[in-house]
């Protein structure tokens, strides 16, 4: 049962009964062409059609704030808290993202808050038929198309939805709601189809092979670049939030008004904010704005490639929409080439 | 442990700090559980004149006579906590300094304004040393008592130094300049949850700037989304005036 079929006047049928068994989380329209994941009940509330949504999926994976211990003078105890959820509706590029941050967090010391959390989350990917907007480099990151990563991944057509059943928690659903039809040799062709088409809509978005990318960090850390980004950059921190990739976080004691108990958590931290580098006394290792980006950049296109074997960009263009100084990363890549030539 | 003696006083304001920490409801009984509040004009009738453990100070100082008060108060307070925009920045009434002390003494007072002596507006630390700030117009009461308890552990806080974007994003919301609307949150310091945003307003930067402002990127933004200078200039004054008297204190 690798393909199944879902009328789409069944789609609220689907989620209702989804979220009768679980937490259902979908992409919501939020006004003004923005887009975020959050809990639905039906399938009416959900946007199939949409942009990447102001969070990436990775604040169910690590939320905001996460309490990780609950101490009181003489003993303390770990908490995880998760639900048993559904997300639905994740691009190709979030599941990048997300297969990103599982090599990070399952490295040693295991992070079993995450984990734990992850092993409670049911993905539902959705692909994209063509461009969000121009920010998007997922062809250049190869995440224009399916890769693993998620029990069951839908491709939309015009009368039905096709399920690609990757993972026996995604054949289990499929088997549970119980409205589904397999899929037939013409269903199929028209899926071939259809990726033969994306190919022609998709293209690698910047004059440069994929693996080339981190051999031109290799001879960038002193381009002049950076000090343009040094110039425009206001260090409000909201390209590693909105990034799909980023984990940095700040660890903090919190006692309750007793102060006898209390709780330790973390909470998202970012390498753009000014006190990010400061130490006692008061030095700052990434002082300037422009070092402080080139080194966002060097953890997405280079330190990751030695650590880990791959990009910790996806190309859902994040970043770039949500810079308020319009530092969009397809311009500083070009930009970066261009030096070199 | 005897709980620490603390006292309200305020200066230039509106009081509503000090009605913020009055209506906190029940979790104001936990508070009152680990500070005696000795003085707090707006909802006691006992005043106290003894040497206080923990002096919370709302309003700026503008005149001679606030001058000489705050440095009392001071002198007789083991620490001295600052809270709200007008004591922590000058907060709107800082907008006096854009004037010619004479010029707005005689809007205010008419004719016979050199019988009222007034003073160019300053914050709190810029009089006398402040242990802890509180900002924000009015105080967010989550970092009111978060203060409180360094304070009660003889631990300093710190004042997020990132803007409130930092806050406003991890909550998800749509940002104002996507829905046309100017905002002041890329400039001003974080550790209110992006209160104002969440509810639907925009920041008008009531916490102060972050220290390390990018200037000429914002000077860049304004201009990439059609806003006019003078404009945010204008509303960045309704709670930074006091800021080029002497930012450090």
């Amino acid at each position: 049962m690798a393909y199944v079929v879902l009328r789409k006047d069944r789609f609220d049928d689907f989620v209702s009964a989804l979220s009768a068994q679980r937490k259902v989380m979908a992409p919501v329209s939020r006004g003004y062409n923005q887009f975020e994941f959050d809990e639905v009940h039906s399938g009416r509330e959900i946007a199939l059609s949409y942009i990447p949504t102001i969070l990436p999926p990775k604040k169910y994976f690590m939320p905001q704030r996460e309490t990780l211990i609950q101490f009181n003078s003489d003993s303390a105890e770990a908490v995880v808290d998760f639900y048993n959820m559904v997300i639905l509706g994740v691009h190709t590029c979030d599941l990048a993202g997300i297969q990103c941050l599982n090599m990070v967090f399952s490295e040693r010391p295991k992070d079993y808050n995450y984990l734990v959390r992850k092993n409670n989350i049911t993905i539902i990917g959705l692909e994209c038929n063509d461009y969000c907007d121009k920010y998007a480099s997922c062809t250049l990151m190869s995440a224009e198309l399916p890769n693993g990563g998620y029990d069951l991944f839908i491709t939309e057509f015009d009368e039905y939805l096709l399920f690609h059943v990757s993972t026996q928690t995604g054949e289990d659903i499929i088997n549970s709601v119980g409205i589904f039809e397999p899929a037939n040799a013409s269903h199929m062709s028209r899926l071939a189809g259809y990726r033969r088409q994306k190919r022609s809509i998709f293209n690698k978005e910047l004059p440069v092979d994929s693996k080339d990318i981190a051999a031109l960090f290799d001879k960038s850390f002193n381009s002049r670049v950076w000090d343009g980004l040094n110039e425009r950059c206001l260090a409000c921190g909201n390209c590693t939030n909105v990034c799909p990739t980023c984990y940095c976080f700040d660890v903090i004691d919190e006692p309750a008004l007793d102060l006898t108990t209390g709780r330790r958590y973390r909470r998202w931290d970012s390498c753009q904010l000014e006190p990010f580098a400061r130490v006692a006394g008061g030095a700052n290792f990434r002082e300037s704005r422009g070092h402080r980006q080139r080194h966002r950049y060097y953890r997405k296109f280079s330190y990751p490639v030695r650590k880990f074997f791959r990009y910790f960009c996806t190309g859902c263009g994040r970043c770039s929409r949500a810079c308020m100084a319009n530092i969009v990363l397809k311009d500083v890549l070009r930009d970066l080439l261009r030096e070199h030539q | 442990m005897a709980r620490p003696k603390a006292a309200f006083f305020d200066f230039s304001c509106c009081e509503g700090c000090q009605l913020q920490i009055a209506n906190f409801g029940e979790s104001l009984l936990d508070i009152l559980n680990v500070i005696e509040v000795v003085e707090f004009r707006e909802i006691m009738s006992e005043k106290y004149d003894g040497t206080l453990d923990v002096a919370i100070i709302e309003g700026s100082i503008n005149t001679p006579r606030a001058v000489e008060r705050i440095k009392a108060i001071r002198a007789r307070s083991k620490t001295l906590v600052a809270i709200g925009a007008c004591a922590t920045t000058g907060g709107v009434n800082g907008i006096k300094n854009v004037f010619p002390l004479d010029e707005i003494a005689g809007y205010v007072y008419g004719g016979n304004f050199r019988d009222y002596e007034t003073i160019q507006t300053m914050a709190v630390h810029q009089v006398v040393r402040v242990d802890y700030f509180v900002h924000g117009c009015p105080i967010y009461p989550p970092e009111f008592v978060a203060v409180l308890k360094a304070l009660l552990m003889a631990i300093p806080y710190d004042v997020p130094d990132y803007p409130v974007c930092v806050e406003c994003k991890l909550n998800g919301n749509v940002c104002m300049y996507d829905r046309g609307v100017s905002c002041l949150g890329p400039v001003t310091r974080a550790g209110c949850n992006s209160w104002c945003i969440n509810n639907d307003n925009i920041c008008y930067g009531c916490r102060g700037m972050v220290s390390n402002p990018n200037e000429t990127g914002a000077i860049d933004v304004i201009k990439q989304y059609g806003l006019s200078i003078e404009r945010i200039v204008n509303k960045l004054e309704m709670y930074n005036k006091c800021r080029e008297l002497n930012p450090h204190g």
